[in-house]
This record gives C-alpha cells, sequence and structure tokens, in this order.
C-alpha cells in the first residue's frame, strides 16, 4: 500500500532521514512514531512526491505519487493545518483543490458536513481555531474519497474534546477499510486508535510490528517512588538504565530487583516499587534511548 | 488542464485582494484619463491626444505583473503549494496553468483599463462637444496593443515567481530591478558605447512593447519579441527552479 525502500534525504548538515524502509498494509491504522526531528514529516512528504529523496525510493498504491492516475481520488494527505491562505474561506479552500481534482462541487459541502465545519464554512480561515484547521485539512483530504489517508501529527493542538473527536473520526474512517497512516509524537493517542506502529529515531526504523506484538514484546517498565528522586535517577542512568518522570515517580527500563538493589547500595529511601505493565509509552522510550517526546 | 486552469482562477478571485486590484485600476485609469483630459483643453480633439488617453490604460501591466508574481509566490507564502502539488504533482503543468489564468486575468485588466478609458473620456469629450476620433485606425491598434501587452506583464509576473518563491523578494527585487537596476545598465552600456543595448533590457522592451516607441530604439514587433524572449527564459528557469524544490 505505502512502501519505503532505502529512503535519504539530508537538509544543509541534517540528515532528515537514513536509509529508512518499512511498509503500511491495506486496510490498517498505522501509527508512525518518533520524536521531534526523527524524520517523520520528511518521509511522508517523499511519500506523496513533495520531498525528493536523495537515496531510495516511496511508493503508494505500488507506484510514486506523481505516477498516480487522479491522486486525489485515490490519496488524501493532511500534512500542516497551516497551509491554507488566510484569507480565502474554508469553503473556497475546498472549491479551489475541488476544482483541480475535478470532483464535483456538491463534495464540497458533503466534506465540511463530515467534519462538522458547514456553520464555519463562509467564514474566512484567518478567524479559525487550529482544531478548525485541523479539521479543514481533514475534509480537503476527503474531498476525492481516497481510499488512502497520510495525516501527519492531526492531533497537534487540539483540545481533549477535539482528540476525542479524531480518534473517533479516524476509527470511522478505518471501518470504512481505508488504510490510515498516521504520525504523531503523542503516544497515547496512536494506541488508542492504531493497530500497527512504525517508530523511527533519528531517520531510522526502529521498530515496525503490530502493537500488541510491541507491547507482548517488551519488558515491562518498574515504578519506583522515592523522597530522593533526583539522586535516584542519577544513580540509576548511571546504571545505565533509561529513565522517564512520571508524577512523583520514575519509570526505569531496570527490574525492580536490579533497582532495590542500586537504591540500598546508595542508601536510597524508596516509598514504592513494582513492576507496571508495558505501555507503548515505555516501550517507545527504551527504543528510542530515553528522549523525551514533548 | 482546463481544470487546472479553473482551479488558478478560482485562486485569484477567491480572496479579497481581487477587488483591490479592479479598484486599483479603475481609480489609477479614471484619474489619470480626467486628469489629462482636464489639463488639455485645446489638444483634447486631436486623434494624438486621445491615442494618448488610451495609453493610460497601461496601469492594467503593472497590476497585471504584480497578479502574476504573487499568483506564483502566494503559494509559498501561505504553504498552500502543498495542496496544490497533491492534486497535480505534475509541476509543469501547474506553472503552464497559471500562465494561462495570467493571460486570462490580464486580457480582464486590459479590457476594463480600457472600458474605464472609454467611461471618462467618451462622455466628457462628448459633453465639451469635441470631435471624438473612434473609428481612427492608429486608436484601434493602440488599444489592441494595450490589451496584448497587459498579458506581456501578466506573463511575465508569473515567470519571476516561478523563479524567486519568495513573495517579498519577487515583489521587492522586480521594484529595485525595474527603477535601479536597468537605470544603472543603462549608464553602463553609456560608457562601454554600447547604449543599444539597453533596449533588449527585460522591462525596457515590455515598456516598447505597449506600442508607444518613445525613446525606445526597438520597434514595435521586435520589442514584443524580446519581451517573449525573456518570458521564455524566465519561465524556463522557473521550471527547473520549481521542479527540483522540496515542498517542506
Amino acid at each position: 500500500m505505502i512502501e519505503v525502500d532505502g529512503l535519504s534525504k539530508r537538509f544543509g548538515k541534517t540528515q532528515a532521514v537514513a536509509g529508512l524502509s518499512f511498509r503500511v498494509e491495506a486496510g490498517t491504522i498505522t501509527g508512525f512514531l518518533g520524536p521531534n526531528g526523527a524524520g517523520k514529516s520528511t518521509t511522508l512528504r517523499s511519500v506523496l512526491g513533495l520531498v525528493h529523496p536523495d537515496a531510495g525510493s516511496a511508493t503508494v498504491l505500488g507506484v510514486p505519487y506523481h505516477e498516480l492516475d487522479r491522486p486525489l481520488h485515490r490519496v488524501g494527505a493532511v500534512l500542516e493545518a497551516s497551509e491554507v491562505h488566510p484569507g480565502r474561506s474554508g469553503r473556497n479552500h475546498l472549491r479551489v483543490q475541488a476544482a483541480a481534482a475535478g470532483i464535483d462541487g456538491a463534495r464540497v459541502d458533503e466534506v465540511l458536513k463530515l467534519v462538522e465545519l458547514t456553520a464555519a464554512g463562509k467564514r474566512r480561515v484567518k478567524g479559525y481555531s487550529l482544531g478548525m484547521r485541523q479539521r479543514l485539512g481533514l475534509a480537503t483530504a476527503l474531498l476525492g474519497d481516497p481510499e488512502v489517508l497520510v495525516l501527519d501529527e492531526p492531533a497537534n493542538g487540539l483540545d481533549p474534546a477535539g482528540i476525542r473527536w479524531l480518534r473517533d473520526f479516524l476509527r470511522t474512517l478505518a471501518g470504512e477499510g481505508r488504510t490510515i497512516l498516521v504520525s504523531s509524537h503523542v503516544l497515547a493517542e496512536v494506541a488508542q486508535t492504531a493497530d500497527h506502529v512504525v517508530i523511527i529515531h533519528r531517520g531510522r526504523l526502529v521498530q515496525q510490528a503490530a502493537i500488541a506484538d510491541v507491547l507482548a514484546g517488551a519488558q515491562g517498565g518498574t515504578v519506583v517512588r522515592s523522597p530522593e528522586l533526583e539522586r535516584l535517577q542519577g544513580v540509576l542512568a548511571a546504571a545505565g538504565a533509561n529513565t522517564l518522570s512520571g508524577g512523583d515517580g520514575l519509570v526505569v527500563s531496570l527490574p525492580p530487583e536490579r533497582v532495590g538493589e542500586l537504591a540500598a547500595a546508595n542508601g536510597i529511601v524508596l516509598h514504592e516499587l513494582r513492576v507496571e505493565q508495558a505501555t507503548l509509552e515505555e516501550v517507545f522510550l527504551e527504543l528510542t534511548g530515553g528522549e523525551t517526546t514533548q | 488542464m482546463s481544470a487546472l486552469v479553473r482551479a488558478e482562477l478560482l485562486k485569484i478571485r477567491t480572496i479579497r485582494s481581487w477587488w483591490a486590484y479592479l479598484i486599483a485600476i479603475v481609480l489609477l485609469v479614471g484619474v489619470a484619463v480626467a486628469g489629462d483630459t482636464g489639463s488639455n483643453a485645446n489638444a483634447r480633439g486631436q486623434v494624438e491626444f486621445q491615442i494618448g488617453l488610451v495609453e493610460s490604460a497601461g496601469f492594467a501591466g503593472l497590476l497585471a505583473l504584480i497578479l502574476g508574481i504573487t499568483a506564483v509566490t502566494t503559494e509559498f507564502r501561505h504553504g498552500t503549494v502543498t495542496p496544490t502539488f497533491l492534486a497535480e504533482p505534475g509541476r509543469d503543468r501547474v506553472l503552464v496553468s497559471k500562465a494561462a489564468a495570467g493571460v486570462l486575468t490580464g486580457l480582464l485588466f486590459g479590457a476594463l483599463a480600457l472600458l474605464v478609458v472609454a467611461a471618462v473620456a467618451l462622455p466628457w469629450l462628448s459633453i465639451v462637444g469635441d470631435e471624438i476620433h473612434l473609428g481612427d485606425p492608429d486608436l484601434g491598434t493602440r488599444a489592441a496593443q494595450t490589451l496584448a501587452v497587459s498579458v506581456l506583464w501578466a506573463l511575465m509576473g508569473v515567470a519571476i515567481g516561478s523563479v524567486v518563491h519568495s513573495q517579498v523578494a519577487a515583489l521587492v527585487g522586480t521594484l529595485v530591478w525595474v527603477f535601479l537596476g536597468e537605470t544603472l545598465l543603462w549608464g553602463l552600456f553609456s560608457l562601454l558605447d554600447v547604449d543599444g543595448a539597453v533596449s533588449y533590457l527585460p522591462f525596457r522592451a515590455l515598456d516598447g512593447a505597449d506600442g508607444t516607441g518613445g525613446e525606445d530604439v526597438l520597434g514595435y514587433w521586435p520589442a514584443v519579441a524580446v519581451s517573449l524572449g525573456w518570458i521564455a527564459l524566465l519561465g524556463a528557469a522557473g521550471v527547473w527552479r520549481t521542479r527540483r524544490r522540496d515542498i517542506t
């Protein structure tokens, strides 16, 4: 469905993507994960023919994007919520896209209704909230009723209600048999919607698997609370563990026995020490070397 | 292709600056014609003077140039180039559609400007009882040339915008080139004793392509040919640049 093979792209001194390969199968929702700057947007833009790779290839539906016949009918994309002329109304933005793709004007009002923007459609985009812009982007992607959707950080800047709406909306779209590739650095979002993940870090593939397999194969994290959290964190880091602060405790990538021994050896008081079932967040943390994602 | 041209025309019409262009043409041409007619009571019955009035419609060219430049650069400024190239990944086709939309808009600007000339001059001249030379062949030719040169200005704008994607750089750069660059080169050419070369500069050529001639040494058709040459050259550079550009 979407196939990335040996993709590399450098911008000046920055190697954005380095020999990345992965596949997205038909009919799945695939979460495309990585910290900010991991190369997600560059990869998605290469898939869509907007960025020319230095090496490797990216195809969608078996061909490079530019070889697709009537591309908006095959692939819909939401890349950045701001890619709309602020002085144009949302409805006119859609009319322009529809005209360019030879899509009937009636479809414009259909997609506006679908993303609940009918009332705001005649207003200029300048006055839209970020959530409204994201929904306008989704409406644009859906104009041609495409079988593949590529979404780059669609949850960015949404309030909790907006995120919930987006989640339900994506589930509905997937339920219609569409293939969805959705990038995010917000893991909870992806864990709740996607069935597969592609995790990249510094432009390279870290893991590609079904979410269930990722979680099953991962070590559980150890949760530890201590009044000397900072010192403990230093000790654990020195022992080569990855740690993640959460509330008044830490999630550590070591078994509880080892954490307890290290604490005892350094005379650190512990208030809690328990194993926790691995979450996607911990897997991600482990795979990407503990770099924070937000 | 016609779908793309329709989309380009829709882009032009669905932002407010469209009305600003039309209002600017009406005001600039209207004021120029009224000023000329009012201050030339003795000459306004002559053919030459009335041809001069038609030349006031040349303001349409300046606005067509700005519209042509912004038709391309607005896409990069606001990022709308992303949806544009998603709908039509053939970037050459997008640029050609923009050029076609520029031709149509240039014609419309020229026609509107001529209409304003007629709307101000005809009633005025009738009221003061001066002879009106509407049937004069030279006047008709000048009107046609004014219309044609608006199209050339629009094409030049699209070509410039496709080379220089930054809106500010394209607009400011063009103004600086027109008012400073070509003048400095004119000075340089004089020093080098090749004064004639100045007529081959892009905007001097465009200036000659409105049929007015003046100090320009190129005749009408050579000026049109040189203008088209520059448009083709810049357009080719623009196609090359736009093809290679990463849309990030």
